[in-house]
C-alpha cells in the first residue's frame, strides 16, 4: 500500500518536473512561460494523436516536444521579439490552444462512438536496482520518462551552477545590460530557453496522455501547468528546490487517487481533487524568502 | 477622434478580420468552404430575433467576469480567479433564491453574491498586501478550490429533490430575472452589466479613489511617496474584482439557468480576460467587445448544429482574435513612436 502510494508519486511527479525545471530556467532569463498550460495541452495532444496513428509511443514523444517547442516559440515571438506583455500574451494563447486541441481533435477522429485509447508507457523494471527492497519498487520499477526525470535533475544542477552556459542564464534574468554589453544578445538566449522549455513542456504534456492515461481529452491538463509553474516559484527558482517541490506535489496527487478510489468515507473527495491546489496557496502564502529574478516578467529594450 | 483612438478602432478591427481569416483557413481541414461557413455564422446569428437576444444573453456575465479582470488590471495587478469567483457568486445567487422563494431574492442576491465572491477575491489582495504572495498563482489557484467547493455542495446539500444528478431544483418563478424583451431570453441582467459597467468606468477615471487605483498601477512606490497606501489598494481592487465576477454568477443563475449546474459555463474566466485584452481594458470597450464574442458564441453554437462545423471553432477564433490584438498592440506603438519621431524632427527644423 504504502510502496504503491510513493511509486505513485514518483510517476506523479515526473511531468511536473519537465514543466518546473523547464520554467526555472526560462524565468532565471527573465521569461515566465505563462503559456506552460497550453504548452502541456498541446504536447498531450500531439504525442497521443501521433502515437494512436503511428502506433509508436517514440514517435509520439518526439511529436509532442515538436508541438510544444511550436507553441512555445509563438510565445516567445510575441514576448521577446515583439516585447509584449507576458501574462496577457500567456493568457491568450492558452484559450487558443484549448481550442486548437478541441478543433483538431474533431477534424481528426470526427465524433467516435467510443473512446479512443492507446497503450500507455510500460514501466521498466530496472535489473538489480528494483530488487532493493521497499526502495527498489518506489523509484526503479517506473516509465522512461521518470528514469530522464531523475538525470534531468543533477543535470539541471550542474548547467546552472557551474557552466558558463548557466551563468549567461543566470545573468539575463538578473543584469540584462551587463549581458549585453559583454556581447551576448539577451533576445537570443531568452527566445532559446523558452524554446527548450516548450520542448519539455510539451513531453511533460506527453506523459498525461501516452504516459499514463493512454487517452486524450480537452480537459486533461486540469491546471497541471500552472502547478509546475509554480513549484518553480515555490522551488525558489531552483532545480534542486523544484525537485523537492515536485516530490511534495507528486504526493499529493497519488494520494488524491488513492483516497478518491474511496479509502476514506468521511472527508468528501473534492477535498482530495482540490488538495494540489490548496496546497500551492498555503505555500505561497508561507514562504518568506524569495529569491525572485531581478527582471522577471520585463521585456528587455535596449537603449540607443 | 484623436489619432491615437483612431490607431486603437483600426488596428483592434483588423485584428478581428485577420483572427477569423486564420481560423477560415482552420475550416478548410474539415473539407468545407470558409466563405459559406462564415455565411452561415453571420447569417445564423441575426436569423431572427431570438438570437439576436441570445446574443447580449451570452455577452452579460461576458462583461463582468471581463470588467473583473480589467479592474485589477488597472492596478498592475492579474486576477486570474474570475472563473471561481462567479462559482461563488452562483453558489450564493442559488443558495438564497432556493432559500427565499420571493422576489426580495433577487435583491439579495445582487448583494450578497457581490460581498460573498468579493470576499473571496479580497483574501487573495490580503494574502498578497499581507504576505507579498504572488496574486496571480492564489487567483489562479483559487478557481479550482472554489471549483471543488461547488462540486461537493452540488453533490451534498444542495443536490436536487430527486437527489440523482449534481444540480440544485429550479428556482421559483418569483427569483428570476424579469425579460426585457418578449419571445426572448434576454433579461435584466444585461442592463445591470451595462450600468456595472459605466459606474466601474465613472469609479476609475472620475473618483480620486480611482486615480489612486490607476496611480498604483502606474507606479507603486510614487503612489506610496504621495500618500496613497497600494496595500488597501490590492485588497480593494480585489474585493471589487471578485464581487464583479460574482455578479455574472446571478445573472447565469436567476437570468438564465434558473438553477446551478454542476461545471456550467467552464469558460467565461478565460474569455473575459480575452475580451478585456481586446477592449485594452476600458469599461466602455469591454461592453462592446463582450456583444462581439457573444455573437460569435451564438453563431458558432448554431453553425456546429446546422452545419457540422464543431463549435469548438468559436474558441479558437477568439484565441486567434486575442492573438493578433495583442500583435495590434506592438503595431500601434510603433505608430506612436513614429509620430513622435515626425514631431521632434519637425521641432528639430
Amino acid at each position: 500500500m504504502l510502496v504503491n502510494l510513493l511509486s505513485r508519486a514518483i510517476m506523479m511527479s515526473t511531468p511536473l518536473l519537465f514543466g518546473a525545471i523547464s520554467e526555472v530556467f526560462s524565468e532565471r532569463t527573465g521569461m515566465m512561460v505563462t503559456a506552460i498550460e497550453g504548452i502541456f495541452l498541446m504536447g498531450a495532444w500531439a504525442g497521443f494523436t501521433t502515437a494512436y496513428i503511428s502506433g509508436s509511443l517514440a514517435m509520439g514523444l518526439l511529436f509532442a516536444s515538436f508541438a510544444g517547442l511550436l507553441v512555445a516559440m509563438l510565445y516567445a515571438y510575441l514576448c521577446v521579439t515583439l516585447k509584449q506583455h507576458q501574462i496577457v500574451t500567456g493568457t491568450a494563447i492558452n484559450i487558443l490552444v484549448a481550442g486548437l486541441c478541441a478543433f483538431l481533435h474533431r477534424v481528426v477522429f470526427g465524433v467516435p462512438l467510443s473512446p479512443l485509447t492507446v497503450e500507455p508507457l510500460q514501466k521498466i523494471a530496472l535489473p538489480l536496482l528494483s530488487k532493493i527492497p521497499f526502495l527498489g519498487p518506489i523509484f526503479f520499477n517506473q516509465n522512461i520518462l521518470t528514469y530522464i526525470m531523475y538525470i534531468l535533475v543533477p543535470l539541471g544542477f550542474f548547467i546552472m551552477y557551474k557552466t558558463s552556459l548557466g551563468l549567461v542564464v543566470r545573468s539575463t534574468g538578473e543584469n540584462p545590460e551587463a549581458v549585453d554589453v559583454s556581447g551576448i544578445n539577451v533576445s537570443k538566449v531568452r527566445f532559446v530557453t523558452v524554446m527548450v522549455s516548450g520542448l519539455m513542456c510539451g513531453v511533460a504534456g506527453a506523459f498525461y496522455s501516452i504516459g499514463y492515461l493512454g487517452m486524450f481529452t480537452t480537459n486533461i491538463i486540469g491546471g497541471r501547468g500552472w502547478i509546475a509553474f509554480a513549484i518553480c516559484f515555490l522551488g525558489n527558482w531552483n532545480p534542486i528546490g523544484a525537485f523537492i517541490g515536485t516530490i511534495i506535489f507528486g504526493l499529493a496527487e497519488a494520494f488524491a487517487i488513492l483516497m478518491q478510489s474511496g479509502a476514506s468515507t468521511f472527508l468528501p473527495n473534492e477535498l482530495f481533487i482540490a488538495l494540489p491546489y490548496i496546497l500551492t496557496i498555503v505555500l505561497t502564502i508561507s514562504r518568506k524568502s524569495f529569491n525572485v529574478p531581478a527582471k522577471l516578467g520585463t521585456a528587455y529594450i535596449k537603449e540607443n | 477622434m484623436d489619432k491615437k483612438t483612431r490607431d486603437i478602432l483600426i488596428t483592434s478591427f483588423l485584428a478581428v478580420i485577420m483572427g477569423l481569416f486564420l481560423s477560415g483557413i482552420m475550416i478548410l481541414f474539415l473539407g468545407k468552404n470558409p466563405i459559406s461557413v462564415f455565411a452561415l455564422l453571420f447569417s445564423s446569428m441575426f436569423r431572427d430575433g431570438y438570437t439576436i437576444g441570445e446574443i447580449f444573453v451570452k455577452a452579460t456575465p461576458l462583461i463582468f467576469t471581463s470588467l473583473a479582470f480589467a479592474f485589477t488590471f488597472k492596478a498592475s495587478l492579474f486576477n486570474i480567479g474570475a472563473q471561481g469567483q462567479f462559482y461563488i457568486g452562483a453558489l450564493t445567487a442559488a443558495s438564497i433564491s432556493l432559500l427565499i422563494p420571493h422576489p426580495i431574492a433577487i435583491v439579495l442576491a445582487i448583494i450578497f453574491s457581490f460581498l460573498f465572491s468579493g470576499i473571496w477575491g479580497g483574501l487573495i489582495g490580503f494574502f498578497k498586501s499581507r504576505f507579498k504572495a504572488n496574486e496571480f498563482l492564489i487567483s489562479m489557484m483559487s478557481t479550482y478550490v472554489a471549483l471543488n467547493f461547488m462540486n461537493y455542495l452540488l453533490r451534498t446539500v444542495l443536490i436536487e429533490s430527486k437527489g440523482e444528478y449534481p444540480q440544485t431544483d429550479s428556482l421559483a418563478k418569483s427569483t428570476w430575472l424579469f425579460k426585457i424583451v418578449p419571445h426572448t431570453r434576454l433579461h435584466f441582467g444585461f442592463i445591470l452589466a451595462i450600468v456595472v459597467a459605466i459606474l466601474i468606468w465613472l469609479l476609475l477615471y472620475r473618483t480620486t479613489l480611482g486615480f489612486r487605483i490607476r496611480a498604483v498601477g502606474q507606479n507603486q512606490e510614487a503612489a506610496r511617496m504621495s500618500g496613497v497606501n497600494p496595500e488597501l489598494v490590492f485588497i480593494f481592487a480585489f474585493f471589487v474584482s471578485g464581487g464583479l465576477a460574482g455578479l455574472a454568477g446571478v445573472t447565469e443563475v436567476n437570468g438564465v439557468q434558473h438553477m446551478l449546474l454542476q461545471g456550467f459555463n467552464p469558460s467565461i474566466g478565460a474569455i473575459g480576460i480575452g475580451i478585456a485584452i481586446l477592449a485594452n481594458a476600458n469599461p466602455i470597450g469591454i461592453i462592446f467587445a463582450s456583444i462581439l464574442f457573444g455573437a460569435l458564441q451564438v453563431g458558432g453554437t448554431i453553425m456546429g448544429q446546422i452545419s457540422g462545423v464543431p463549435s469548438s471553432i468559436i474558441d479558437l477564433m477568439e484565441g486567434f482574435v486575442m492573438v493578433f490584438v495583442i500583435i495590434s498592440y506592438f503595431v500601434r506603438n510603433k505608430l506612436e513612436v513614429n509620430r513622435e519621431k515626425k514631431l521632434l524632427l519637425e521641432g528639430d527644423k
